[in-house]
């Protein structure tokens, strides 16, 4: 796990104005190293029928891509047109190529999905010989497993039929006189084929919200930060990795001298009680930068945070 | 305070059932605890099993690391087509959708549409089902002049789930053109929890049409059921027996609102007093803001329920509509987007047989908002809630017609007043 790494900066891509990471490893990488977490968005395969863990892509706010390339810690890649350029005029000799890779790649999976199913198939098998054993003094147990061998010797005989080449179903690969059909996959980003794009920072920086201030101070103190709309405030913030913790503020950006409703003070104090957080108001001094930020915070962003609770309760 | 709160791990007051699983994150470790097979209800983690705040001891950061890395590993399952299931597709830049040569999977009884002799996919339903591992979906082959349509080699590369989200949302310029993340978002979210989600018809237009449904047959209903109700006569007597409401513009402006005379009934005297003109929310709707594409309320997608007798040629009325938002770009609407949305919706009145509570909360149309905040999408019911329909003078009424009027002093106070 802490042995996953990436190379900074890694490529944020740029689809559509939304800020999105493909990459596993920079996912885990940014949560682990830089306190990213981003909102995952995706499906992941095979566990489609469920909303609770989702998967790939994952969604970064503009704020989380802005302060990673701020940092120097990642950049922004256009991918529509890299990709435009790279799959839609792909050449015959660089498809092919590809095409050859994912068919070795895939001949792999097959190779290794046939391991296991006689690795399970073994399994039943030992199972049915301690069946044996006891099949003197109970017959029926031993009715059961044997129905169960044949089951698997079923499958097996599936699978062994699919492995032989179909011929039709993919030419290329049936050129080849190995009695494994490969399997297809969807690979998850497309580097490869595309060249990780380089580094030189053409893409001006993401716009974000005026709460800016107070995310990157509430960040730089080591807080996990999520959006907040579900509990009507910008940001729900995180003591640590909201995998393993609780939130503890449901942050909301203001500017140095807006005025607000208190009816939002009792509004987001009431609820945010009443979800056993804290409301959380804050917003960045930029007047006079000079004389407050060192008062205020010793990070010197001039950003103050107020937190209200319910007390009595 | 904060050790006692380590140890509750539910919310005090607030009941199991009530918990949104995915309002917060869930540790990726108990995703192995997910069984969707077999007659078990699938087992959901419990909320609460987190902790308060790291406290810095190795169990807490081994458990963190155990999380990480069983999130990891959730989110590195490859999406491998066996060659029994593989579906393939191929894309289409001119119109940013994917076609299908063959389908062989049920996902095709709720999705895709025939067309020349391929099915098609919008970008929506392609993505999603790339996202799920069921489609194979590859780039068109740029064909050189020499080479033969037929060539064995002729298959295009696959597309990533990168490549994917860059194509079908980020070159969207094709049918429709307006798909957006959000809306992807909303898509699938439904999708996964097992609706049937389509288009609403209005995505090539600047707005929706104006939904009439329900209110011609609405007309129809209250004819018959006034020609042939039983208590004809009692209706006949009533109608001899109520005073006119309409004393007349010279009533309103000078007074008195009730005019001397006989009163029957108290409906009477409340109909006099009401002298504020209401919607009627059986009229044909109209619009009252011009055409406008930049409109960000139209309604995107019908939503059914998951039943066996969904066809996709004819769909019928949706259960459900929705409209997505962006939380970031849009603000709550006006009360003229507000209402200019609701009339794209059919006269909805809730069963004459509910609560008045549940009827006022019913509405006469109501849509579904699904706010989407950076990829968390929020759903909102909202609905046109008829107060003027629903008059508190007549509630004791229904079903009794003929015995109304009398003593209604007396069954008034004891409803309104007890708590």
């Amino acid at each position: 796990m802490a042995d996953i790494s990436v190379q900074e900066p890694f490529p944020i891509s740029l689809i559509a104005n939304r800020y999105l990471l493909f990459d596993v490893n920079i996912v885990t990488y940014a949560r682990r190293e830089h306190n990213i977490c981003g909102v995952l968005i995706g499906t992941i395969p095979h566990l489609s029928q469920q909303n609770i863990f989702l998967g790939i892509p994952l969604e970064l706010m503009p704020e989380e891509a802005r302060l990673l390339v701020e940092k120097g810690h990642a950049y922004i890649v256009e991918d529509v047109e890299s990709h435009k350029s790279g799959f839609l005029e792909m050449s015959r000799e660089e498809r092919l190529a590809f095409l050859q890779v994912m068919d070795k790649q895939g001949r792999e999976t097959a190779l290794s999905n046939k391991k296991k199913a006689e690795e399970r198939s073994e399994k039943a098998l030992q199972r049915k010989g301690l069946a044996g054993k006891a099949q003197e003094s109970s017959p029926r147990v031993s009715e059961t497993a044997e129905l169960n061998t044949r089951a698997y010797t079923d499958a097996d005989a599936e699978t062994s039929l699919f492995d032989l080449p179909s011929g039709t179903a993919s030419p290329i690969f049936s050129q080849n006189s190995i009695a494994l059909e490969p399997y297809f996959i969807t690979p998850t980003t497309s580097y490869p084929p595309l060249p990780i794009p380089p580094t030189t920072p053409t893409l001006s920086l993401p716009d974000v919200p005026r709460t800016y201030p107070l995310f990157a101070h509430l960040h730089s103190r080591g807080y996990f930060m999520t959006p907040g709309l579900r509990f009507g405030c910008h940001y729900t913030v995180y003591p640590g990795d909201p995998l393993r913790f609780h939130s503890h503020f449901l942050a909301t950006g203001a500017d140095w001298d807006e005025e607000f409703n208190l009816l939002d003070i009792v509004g987001g104090g009431r609820l945010g009680t009443g979800v056993k957080k804290a409301y959380l108001i804050g917003g960045a001094d930029t007047s006079s930068k000079d004389s407050r930020s060192g008062g205020y915070s010793d990070v010197g962003d001039g950003v103050r945070a107020f937190s209200i609770e319910w007390a009595g309760l | 305070m904060a050790d006692k709160d380590e140890d509750t791990p539910q919310l005090s007051g607030v009941n199991a059932g009530d918990i949104d699983l995915s309002d917060e994150t869930q540790d990726f470790r108990f995703l192995s605890n997910l069984s969707f097979s077999g007659t078990d209800l699938p087992k959901i983690p419990k909320r609460g099993e987190k902790d308060f705040e790291p406290h810095a001891t190795s169990l807490q950061s081994s458990t963190l690391a155990a999380s990480r890395a069983a999130m990891h590993s959730a989110l590195s399952i490859p999406r491998i087509h066996p060659p029994k299931t593989h579906i393939m597709a191929t894309y289409d830049p001119d119109t940013n959708m994917a076609y299908v040569d063959k389908i062989k999977s049920q996902h095709f009884q709720t999705i895709g549409k025939f067309f020349q002799g391929k099915e098609w996919l919008l970008p929506e339903e392609a993505l999603f089902m790339l996202e799920r591992g069921s489609l194979d979906v590859r780039w068109p082959v740029l064909r050189t002049a020499d080479e033969d349509e037929n060539d064995s080699n002729s298959l295009g590369v696959p597309m990533s789930l990168q490549g994917a989200y860059a194509a079908f949302i980020g070159m969207e310029c094709g049918v429709g053109g307006k798909l957006t993340l959000e809306m992807y978002n909303v898509y699938a979210g439904l999708k996964r929890a097992g609706y049937v989600v389509l288009r609403s018809g209005s995505w090539n237009n600047e707005r929706g049409a104006l939904d009439f449904t329900n209110l011609a047959k609405l007309d129809a209903r209250e004819a018959t059921n006034k020609f042939w109700n039983f208590r004809i006569f009692a209706e006949i007597w009533e109608m001899l027996l109520t005073r006119k409401s309409d004393g007349g513009a010279e009533r309103l402006a000078l007074g008195p609102l009730i005019t001397p005379g006989l009163y029957r009934t108290y409906d009477d005297i409340y109909r006099l007093l009401q002298i504020i003109p209401n919607h009627n929310r059986r009229s044909p709707p109209t619009f009252s803001l011009p055409a406008d594409s930049s409109n960000p309320f139209h309604v995107t997608y019908h939503i059914y329920k998951p039943t066996g007798k969904f066809r996709k040629s004819a769909p019928g009325p949706p259960d459900y509509r929705v409209a997505v938002v962006n939380a970031r770009e849009t603000s709550v609407p006006t009360m003229a987007q507000l209402s200019d949305l609701l009339a794209t919706t059919p006269y909805d009145p809730p069963s004459a047989s509910s609560q008045l509570y549940q009827r006022l909360k019913h509405g006469s149309r109501n849509i579904i908002l699904a706010i989407v905040d950076q990829g968390i999408p929020s759903y909102i019911r909202v609905a046109d809630a008829s107060f003027s329909d629903e008059k508190l003078y007549e509630r004791q009424a229904r079903g009794s017609r003929g015995k109304r009027g009398g003593f209604g002093r007396g069954r008034g106070r004891g409803r309104g007043r007890g708590r």
